[in-house]
C-alpha cells in the first residue's frame, strides 16, 4: 500500500517535468538569441486577446531602439481567404495598441512569416508625445487563426522592416510562433 | 493527515478528476435529447446543410421556413440535393411548416459557392408585397444575402419556385440585415469595396423591390474611405424600430470589443449622405460599450417594459430593455464566455447593463462536450405571443434556452432543449499539440419564432432544423394555453 503514493508522486514529477521541457522546446530561449534583442514585458493593458511576447533591439545592434510585439488571435471569421488586402492589415496587426493615429506609408506586400501567408505595411505614427515613429503592421493566418505582429522604431520604414523581418525569421521565434499558432 | 489519509484524498481527488470527464456528456447517435419544459413537435434534416438564419412567415393559410445556410464543409463543399439529383452549393432551404410535425421540404435555393463563412446565403427576411409601400400585392419578397459578394431578393409567392427579381452585388462581405416591411427601407450589412471595415451599413430603400434605391453608406467613423488610424470593430447586424420608434440599434463586435450604438433613424436617413467622419457621428444618439471580451451579435429592442418590482416607485415604472446577444466563435471553451447581456437605455445618453445570463457551464460539461460552448443570437420575431416575456437563445452545444424575461433585471432560464445528434451531425475539432482531435455535438446556431408560438432551431453542424413546442411552467409564463 505504501508503494501507491510513491508511484503517484513519480507520475505527478515526470508529468511536470515533460511539460516543461515541452515548455523549454517551444519558448524562445534567451542565451539562444543573439544579444540584439531582449524579451521584455508586454507593456499594454489587458484587451480581447492575451497578451504576446514583446522583444527590443537597441540602437547598437539595431541603429536606433526597435520594438516588436507579437501574438497569435485565434478566431478570425475569414478563414478561406486569409490576410485579403491592406485594410485587413490596418485593422487587426495592433498597431492601435501603439497610437490610435496611423497612415499608412504605401500599399503593403505580400508576406510569409513562420510559413504562415500574410501581407506586411508600413506606417507613419504619430505617438502619444506628438513623435514620429516607423512602424511595421504584419498580418498572417493559418486557417481561421491570425498570427499579428507590430514593430515600430525611430529609423527609416524599409531599415526598421528589414530588421524585424529577419528577427522574426530567427529559428526561435518561427518556433515560438508556430507554437503559439498551434494553441501550445 | 496520516499516509493512508493523504492516500484516501488522493484517490479522491483523481476519482474526482476521472468522473468529471467520464461525466463530459459527450453526445452520441441514438441518445434522446436533453429538455426542460421544451419538446420537439418536427424536423427536417435540411438536406444536411449547415443552418445560419431562419425566418417564419405565414404566407395566406400556409406557414413557410425561409433558413439560410453558411457553405458546406470540407469534407462536403456542395451537398447533393434530393430534388434534383445535384450537388449544390449551401443556399437557401425553404421549407412548409404549416403541420409543424410534418415539415415538408420544398426547394433548396442554391448559394455562393465557398466553405464555411465564405459561401452559401446566410441570411434572410421576408415582406408581403402587399405591406411595402410600392410592392407587388401579389408578390412575397424574399431578401437573402448571397454568399459574401452580393444581397438578393427572390419572389417567393410560390415558396417552390422563386423568381429572381433583383440582385446588389460587388460586395466583398455581408450579413445580418433588417427589413422594415412597412416602410421598405433596409439596413443591409455590407463589405462597400471602398471601406476600410469589413461590414457596414448600406441603407436601402427596398420599397420597390425591383428598384432598389441607395440612401447612404453608414458606419463608424475610421472606417470610412481614406480615413486613416485605428479602425474601429465591425458591424454585426442592426434592428430598426422604424418610424414609430425611430431608433436603430447597432451591434458592433462578435466575440470581443463590442458596443451597442443606438442612432437616430431620421437623422440616419435623412442626414448628409456623404461618409464623412461628423456625418457618420451625427445620427449618433449613445454607444454602451462592452468588455473587450465580449462582442454584440443581435441587439434586440423592448421598450416600454413595464417591471413588477418598480411597479410602486413614481418614476420608471417602465423601461427600454435592449436585449444584447454575443457569439461564441472557438471551440471547446478557447475564449471568454460569450453571453446574454440586458442593457437598461431608458435615459439613452446613460444606458447601462443591468443582468446577464449563461448557461452553467457545469450543468453538461459544456466545455468538454466538442464545438462551440456559449451564446450565438436571439429570436428576433417581436410577434405578441412572446414579446418582452420571453426569449429564446441559440447556445450552440447547449442547445436552445428559454429565458423568462419579464423582470429583465433578473432573467431567470425555465427551460431548454438540446437535439439529438445524427449521423449527419458534423464535427468539430481543436487542436492538440499540432493535431486536430475532433468532437461530434450539437451547434445550436440560431433560433426563430412564430405567431403561433413555435420555436424554430437550426444546427450550424449540418443536424437540421428542430420545431419546438414550450410545455408546463414555461407556457404559463408565456400565457399559451
Amino acid at each position: 500500500m505504501r508503494r501507491w503514493p510513491v508511484i503517484v508522486s513519480a507520475i505527478v514529477a515526470l508529468g511536470a517535468l515533460s511539460g516543461a521541457a515541452a515548455y523549454q522546446h517551444v519558448a524562445p530561449r534567451h542565451h539562444e538569441r543573439t544579444g540584439a534583442w531582449q524579451e521584455i514585458a508586454w507593456p499594454f493593458p489587458r484587451d480581447g486577446w492575451p497578451a504576446g511576447k514583446a522583444f527590443r533591439c537597441g540602437a547598437t545592434a539595431c541603429g536606433g531602439d526597435i520594438e516588436v510585439y507579437v501574438r497569435p488571435k485565434m478566431g478570425f471569421c475569414n478563414c478561406d481567404r486569409g490576410v485579403a488586402d491592406d485594410d485587413e492589415v490596418d485593422r487587426v496587426a495592433d498597431l492601435d495598441l501603439l497610437s490610435q493615429h496611423f497612415a499608412p506609408l504605401a500599399p503593403g506586400d505580400v508576406v510569409r512569416v513562420a510559413d504562415m501567408p500574410g501581407r506586411i505595411r508600413a506606417y507613419d505614427l504619430k505617438m502619444s508625445d506628438s513623435s514620429r515613429h516607423a512602424a511595421i503592421g504584419v498580418a498572417v493566418s493559418r486557417r481561421c487563426d491570425l498570427l499579428v505582429a507590430v514593430v515600430h522604431g525611430k529609423g527609416e520604414a524599409s531599415e526598421v522592416r528589414r530588421i524585424a523581418l529577419a528577427f522574426l525569421a530567427t529559428s526561435e521565434m518561427t518556433r515560438w510562433m508556430t507554437a503559439a499558432i498551434e494553441g501550445r | 493527515m496520516s499516509g493512508r489519509l493523504k492516500l484516501a484524498a488522493s484517490f479522491s481527488i483523481l476519482f474526482l478528476a476521472g468522473s468529471g470527464i467520464a461525466c463530459a456528456q459527450q453526445q452520441v447517435i441514438g441518445a434522446p435529447p436533453e429538455s426542460l419544459n421544451m419538446k420537439l413537435v418536427g424536423t427536417s434534416d435540411l438536406q444536411a446543410r449547415s443552418g445560419y438564419q431562419p425566418t417564419i412567415h405565414q404566407q395566406g393559410d400556409r406557414w413557410i421556413a425561409y433558413i439560410g445556410h453558411h457553405g458546406g464543409s470540407d469534407d462536403i463543399p456542395a451537398p447533393v440535393n434530393p430534388q434534383t439529383g445535384k450537388a449544390e452549393p449551401n443556399g437557401t432551404s425553404i421549407v412548409d411548416v404549416t403541420d409543424p410535425s410534418q415539415p415538408r421540404y420544398l426547394r433548396h435555393l442554391p448559394g455562393q459557392e465557398g466553405k464555411y463563412e465564405a459561401g452559401g446565403a446566410q441570411m434572410v427576411r421576408i415582406c408581403d408585397g402587399k405591406a411595402l409601400p410600392k410592392g407587388d400585392h401579389n408578390a412575397v419578397y424574399m431578401l437573402r444575402t448571397f454568399g459574401g459578394e452580393a444581397h438578393e431578393i427572390w419572389n417567393v409567392a410560390d415558396p417552390a419556385n422563386p423568381v429572381l427579381i433583383t440582385r446588389i452585388a460587388g460586395l466583398k462581405d455581408t450579413h445580418k440585415n433588417w427589413w422594415e416591411c412597412d416602410t421598405g427601407i433596409a439596413f443591409l450589412v455590407s463589405g462597400a469595396p471602398d471601406w476600410r471595415t469589413r461590414r457596414m451599413t448600406q441603407v436601402y430603400d427596398l420599397s420597390d423591390p425591383a428598384h432598389p434605391q441607395k440612401i447612404r453608406d453608414f458606419g463608424l467613423p475610421g472606417q470610412e474611405p481614406g480615413s486613416t488610424g485605428a479602425v474601429p470593430t465591425e458591424l454585426h447586424g442592426p434592428i430598426s424600430t422604424g418610424p414609430s420608434g425611430n431608433r436603430v440599434y447597432f451591434g458592433y463586435g462578435t466575440n470581443k470589443g463590442g458596443f451597442l450604438q443606438i442612432v437616430d433613424r431620421d437623422k440616419l436617413l435623412n442626414g448628409p449622405r456623404e461618409p464623412t467622419a461628423d456625418n457618420l457621428r451625427a445620427p449618433e444618439i449613445a454607444r454602451l460599450a462592452m468588455s473587450a471580451f465580449n462582442g454584440a451579435h443581435t441587439t434586440f429592442p423592448m421598450p416600454g417594459m413595464p417591471i413588477a418590482e418598480f411597479a410602486n416607485d413614481k418614476d420608471g415604472k417602465t423601461r427600454d430593455i435592449v436585449m444584447v446577444v454575443d457569439e461564441a466563435i472557438l471551440n471547446e471553451c478557447n475564449e471568454p464566455r460569450q453571453m446574454v447581456w440586458f442593457a437598461d437605455i431608458t435615459v439613452e445618453n446613460r444606458p447601462m447593463m443591468i443582468s446577464s445570463y449563461t448557461v452553467p457551464e457545469a450543468s453538461g460539461s459544456f466545455c468538454q462536450r466538442g464545438g462551440r460552448f456559449g451564446a450565438h443570437s436571439s429570436n428576433e420575431s417581436m410577434a405578441p405571443v412572446f414579446y418582452k416575456k420571453m426569449a429564446f437563445i441559440s447556445f450552440f452545444n447547449a442547445g436552445v434556452r428559454a429565458l423568462d424575461i419579464r423582470d429583465p433585471y433578473h432573467p431567470v432560464e425555465i427551460g431548454y432543449f438540446i437535439p439529438a445528434i445524427t449521423a449527419a451531425t458534423d464535427k468539430r475539432c481543436v487542436k492538440i499539440d499540432a493535431k486536430d482531435r475532433c468532437k461530434v455535438a450539437i451547434q445550436t446556431n440560431n433560433v426563430e419564432t412564430d405567431e403561433r408560438g413555435y420555436i424554430y432551431i437550426v444546427d450550424r453542424a449540418n443536424t437540421g432544423l428542430h420545431i419546438l413546442e414550450l410545455t408546463g411552467p414555461a407556457r404559463a409564463v408565456a400565457g399559451i394555453r
